[in-house]
């Protein structure tokens, strides 16, 4: 399990329990102990970075594992400037030095801003980091609800005090952030899939047939990019092509069986130092309603395997189940895999990070099945 | 729209085994489900993959046409990009393929569909479902707007025929009675007296095979 309630230091103070943006920690009335639901919990780590007497474990990115990346990076990137960013609006590096104007940084990328505690923070100021830049996502496009206003106010606290010990206003600069649709509407043939799978409404068709969209609305599941036709929609940061570079550069680096993983970046947490074995490379997605089946044709095409797509389930989606509609296109495409003789290359699975070890099993039991076929053609 | 369905891999990869440079061409008019670039890219990488096995190496080459069935615009877009190829996949409607095998005659153009009906998607339930035979004689003023010569089986003009259990056809337990949904939808109405009417039989005269606009 990735969270853990100690008791023994708990002091009961419930600001976990106030904070947590899925009701998962309850409040026992009888006895006044404080308990976590773990099946509800999505591991934002915001109870853990906010508990006042160190009572929760995590296991990823707790704030020791954070304080040793960056003593890490700090040597690797030769930057006194760190930019802590939430994946779900991470830009690539040319964007985030538009945004801030640094271009020598150590990047910090993790699931919500709001896990940070005080204490990395503060670690960070000590190791000799000079310049801390935030980047959170808007209000409305957080996926953990709660987790873009906790992380404002905290930099705002954090930044008082900074002031009182002298390091100058605002030492900690807060930006938020969202990677939403892109259409080519020249491209559009108003065939109306964007506005009838969008979760968000974010899509309307006019006549004569061309496709509008409130990217107010837009929560970047990418669903839409993966059912549009004509090809006409690009996802701001996972454009096609840049996928497609992705494919080839990790294809390029790995041995035969070759996996290719399609994650989406809330259903695994990797680790921060996090590596494969040479047969397996992973790609993180906004949501796996952004797994294209273009791409995973193409991984095949370019030398893959096998692809494995990792997804929340349903339940769990941050994008209003658009997981589910996912899971509805890969069957679709192993039915076809299957017609031409690629049994068993494609398979999909569910899994969430409140239980970190599910990722690894099905890994390690899809990566046996595609040794076995691999070594089977070698044979031939 | 038209509704089609993907015939087997198996099957449109015998048809292209002959040749080597093949372009394909989705459609991106009523076909349904959309029949457009993703499809044909797909098309192409599916059928790449598959003839790998079959030691077979294709070239292929993506596209698509507004709409295929007009000859105009089938021109317009293939034209510039047939050069070099043996044949032409086609991912549109039989009249599509044809138009574009009229515009060829030199080339092969197979069909990678099959074309079923003239209906309707129910895009929540992943289902399409005739809705129109193209009869040529419409009578859906006074059916409460539900055709029987398309959704009855016995293509009844008055109807029922006292067959259906449970409001579903005799012949396909899976299909509504379409004389019991008109009874329904014109008892909605306060329009049973329509049903007094006699019908004469169709006149399959109406159907036409070629009309001036």
């Amino acid at each position: 399990m990735a969270l853990k309630l100690n008791e023994q230091y708990c002091s009961r103070c419930s600001i976990c329990r106030s904070l947590c943006p899925f009701e998962a920690i309850k409040k026992d009335s009888e006895t006044g102990k404080v308990l976590l639901e773990i099946e509800k919990c999505q591991v934002c780590g915001i109870c853990y970075s906010a508990c006042p007497a160190k009572a929760i474990d995590i296991i990823y990115y707790d704030s020791d594992s954070l304080i040793n990346y960056l003593e890490r990076a700090r040597q690797e990137y030769g930057s006194e400037a760190l930019v802590i960013m939430c994946k779900g609006s991470a830009p690539d590096f040319t964007e985030v030095e538009r945004l801030f104007g640094v271009s020598k940084f150590i990047p910090l990328s993790v699931p919500c801003v709001g896990r940070i505690s005080d204490e990395v923070f503060l670690k960070a100021i000590a190791m000799g980091i000079r310049e801390i830049y935030v980047l959170a996502c808007d209000e409305n496009y957080c996926r953990f609800h709660r987790g873009s206003p906790v992380t404002g106010r905290r930099v705002l606290a954090f930044n008082l005090l900074l002031e009182q010990l002298g390091y100058g206003r605002e030492a900690i600069t807060l930006k938020r952030h969202s990677l939403r649709v892109k259409a080519d509407r020249d491209l559009c043939i108003g065939c109306g899939n964007c506005a009838f799978y969008c979760p968000y409404g974010a899509a309307k068709l006019d006549s004569p047939g061309r496709a509008n969209f409130d990217l107010n609305s837009c929560r970047g599941c990418g669903l839409c990019v993966a059912m549009c036709p004509a090809l006409a929609l690009e996802l701001e940061n996972w454009e096609r092509e840049h996928i497609s570079n992705l494919i080839s550069k990790l294809l390029s680096e790995m041995k035969s069986p070759r996996i290719l993983v399609f994650r989406c970046q809330w259903a695994v947490f990797p680790p921060l130092d996090g590596e494969f074995s040479p047969n397996v490379r992973a790609i993180d997605l906004p949501c796996t309603a952004r797994v294209d089946t273009l791409h995973i044709l193409e991984a095949l095409q370019k030398g893959a395997d096998g692809v494995l797509i990792a997804a929340c389930p349903e339940e769990d989606c941050k994008q209003e189940k658009a997981s589910g509609r996912a899971q509805h296109l890969v069957a679709a495409l192993r039915e076809k895999l299957n017609q031409i003789g690629f049994q068993d290359r494609l398979h999909f699975c569910s899994v969430a990070p409140r239980y970190d070890e599910r990722f690894d099993k099905e890994l390690q039991q899809f990566s046996q099945r595609i040794k076995d076929i691999y070594s089977k053609g070698e044979r031939k | 729209m038209i509704v089609t369905a993907q015939k087997p891999l198996d099957e449109i990869l015998d048809s292209i085994s002959p040749y080597s440079n093949i372009l394909i061409a989705g459609c991106d008019g009523c076909t349904q489900p959309p029949r457009g670039l993703r499809e044909a890219k797909t098309l192409s990488q599916l059928l790449e993959l598959g003839g790998r096995l079959r030691g077979k190496n294709f070239l292929f080459k993506a596209t698509t046409v507004v709409k295929q069935c007009d000859s105009f615009l089938a021109a317009s877009a293939l034209k510039p990009q047939v050069d070099g190829a043996a044949a032409v996949l086609s991912l549109a409607c039989g009249a599509g393929v044809q138009t574009v095998a009229e515009l060829f005659p030199g080339l092969s153009v197979l069909p990678a569909q099959n074309t079923h009906f003239i209906g309707v998607e129910d895009r929540e339930g992943g289902i399409l479902e005739e809705r129109c035979t193209a009869c040529g004689d419409c009578i859906l003023a006074r059916m409460g707007g539900i055709c029987p010569v398309t959704r009855c089986a016995k293509g009844l003009l008055n109807g029922a025929c006292g067959g259906a259990r449970n409001g579903k056809c005799e012949m396909d337990p899976a299909k509504d009675c379409a004389w019991e949904l008109i009874f329904l939808r014109l008892e909605k109405q306060g329009n049973l007296d329509r049903l007094k009417e006699f019908r004469p039989a169709r006149n399959y005269q109406l159907r036409a095979w070629r009309l001036t606009p």
